[in-house]
């Protein structure tokens, strides 16, 4: 009789639990800005026969932020290579909402992956301008406008010393990323 | 001689007072510069609301045009990352078209990409109060919040008879969306506007003068009292 009694209160004891979530499985998107392929810019050689990474690099961030008329308008007025100063102005005068560093404050790079709109990063010592797209505790990813199809990824420390070794300049436009993929 | 000293040196502290108040403002070219001030959004915790459709579809229209003039509506677009696409477009094509069957579509989607309010052809509110009331509702019981409506109130302990009230059944205000974390309010990163500018140094240029003006004539008229006394005394 104690063991049916026992058995009974056991069964009574499941009964009142709370029924347990099921942990739902989330695919969080690599990487976290997934520009299609179609939106990304190539690079292209300007006037003065020089690359237009910088440029090619913010008219990607332009498209998949939604700011295609913007991009647009940076494809038909801007070309050749580009300093911080020089593009902070630039942007300033077409009333680009943006932000930038150049003191190697890897902080800004968490920010810029962290709220998914990634960011224009410098390499190999300077002269050239990638596509920041992905940062986390092991990985970075980048789109490199020379080499549009496919996305590189290296080790996180890696990229940063790569970037501070290149004056740590990175930057922003700062408007509203692509929607993620429904789940 | 010493008072006329004395006024000068007045005259200095006033504008080192002056110049203290400004010390934000750095000289370049001889034009007065507010310093950049950058604060970056830390808004990765904001919803996005997605709203996809062909550009000649009158429903489509209708929709971004009350996303623009409903103040319900334009609220919740200030709070959000508002996302307008049009069918035909690449990130259309990329990131819609495989997961949208009808258009347009109003989408409401949690930071992690999980939806919590779809809608989608005829299944659009036909107002934007309507609209206003249906996603509240989702983001509502996306966060386990189950308003009790006026006519249900005292209803609670009854089976629900049928199928749940549509969305157009729920208060025309219900209760504000919480607000996503921002950790800092509003992102603005721009810099201060040229006229904003321009009002702060013509105000501050105005302070400096007065000051000016006050120490001059307090020079005087001690002078002017000080001959007075001499002359009287004499």
């Amino acid at each position: 009789m104690k063991r049916v009694f026992a058995v009974l209160s056991l069964l009574l004891c499941f009964g009142c639990d709370a029924p347990i979530e099921q942990p739902v499985a989330r695919t969080k998107e690599r990487p976290v800005v997934n520009i299609p392929l179609k939106l990304r810019q190539e690079n292209w050689v300007g006037s003065r026969d020089e690359g237009s990474c910088v440029h090619a690099t913010m008219i990607s961030l332009f498209r998949w932020q939604g700011r295609y008329k913007m991009a647009d308008y940076w494809r038909r007025t801007h070309e050749n290579g580009e300093w911080p100063d020089d593009m902070a102005a630039k942007f300033d005068r077409a009333g680009v909402r943006y932000a930038y560093v150049e003191n190697g404050d890897v902080g800004f790079l968490e920010w810029a992956c962290r709220t998914r709109r990634g960011c224009g990063v410098t390499v190999m010592g300077g002269e050239h301008m990638v596509a920041l797209v992905h940062l986390d505790s092991k990985w970075a990813a980048l789109l490199d406008n020379n080499m549009v199809s496919k996305f590189i990824w290296i080790p996180r420390e890696t990229f940063i010393a790569e970037w501070k070794a290149s004056y740590g300049w990175a930057i922003a436009p700062v408007y509203t990323p692509a929607a993620p993929p429904p789940q | 001689m010493n008072r006329i000293l004395l006024s000068v040196c007045l005259l200095c502290a006033v504008f080192i007072a002056c110049s203290a108040c400004y010390a934000d403002s750095t000289t370049v070219n001889g034009v007065l510069a507010e310093k950049r001030v950058v604060n970056l959004p830390n808004d990765q915790d904001k919803w996005y609301v997605s709203v996809v459709g062909n550009d000649g579809d009158s429903i489509y229209r209708s929709v971004l045009r009350w996303f623009g003039e409903n103040a319900a509506l334009v609220d919740l677009k200030n709070k959000v990352h508002f996302c307008q696409v049009a069918s035909g477009t690449p990130i259309y094509q990329e990131r819609y078209a495989k997961n949208i069957s009808t258009l347009p579509t109003v989408r409401v989607q949690k930071p992690d990409g999980t939806v919590i309010y779809e809608a989608s052809g005829a299944n659009i509110p036909m107002s934007a109060e309507g609209l206003h009331a249906a996603i509240a509702g989702g983001i509502d019981c996306a966060q386990g919040i189950r308003p009790i409506l006026p006519w249900r109130r005292y209803m609670n302990n009854k089976p629900c008879p049928g199928p749940c009230p549509g969305p157009d059944t729920q208060p025309v205000e219900p209760d504000p969306a919480p607000q996503p974390i921002d950790n800092g309010g509003a992102p603005e990163v721009d810099a201060p506007s040229a006229a904003a500018g321009a009002i702060l140094g013509a105000v501050g240029i105005s302070v400096i003068a007065v000051c000016v003006v006050l120490v001059i004539v307090g020079s005087v008229l001690a002078g002017a009292i000080a001959q007075w006394k001499k002359g009287s005394k004499g």
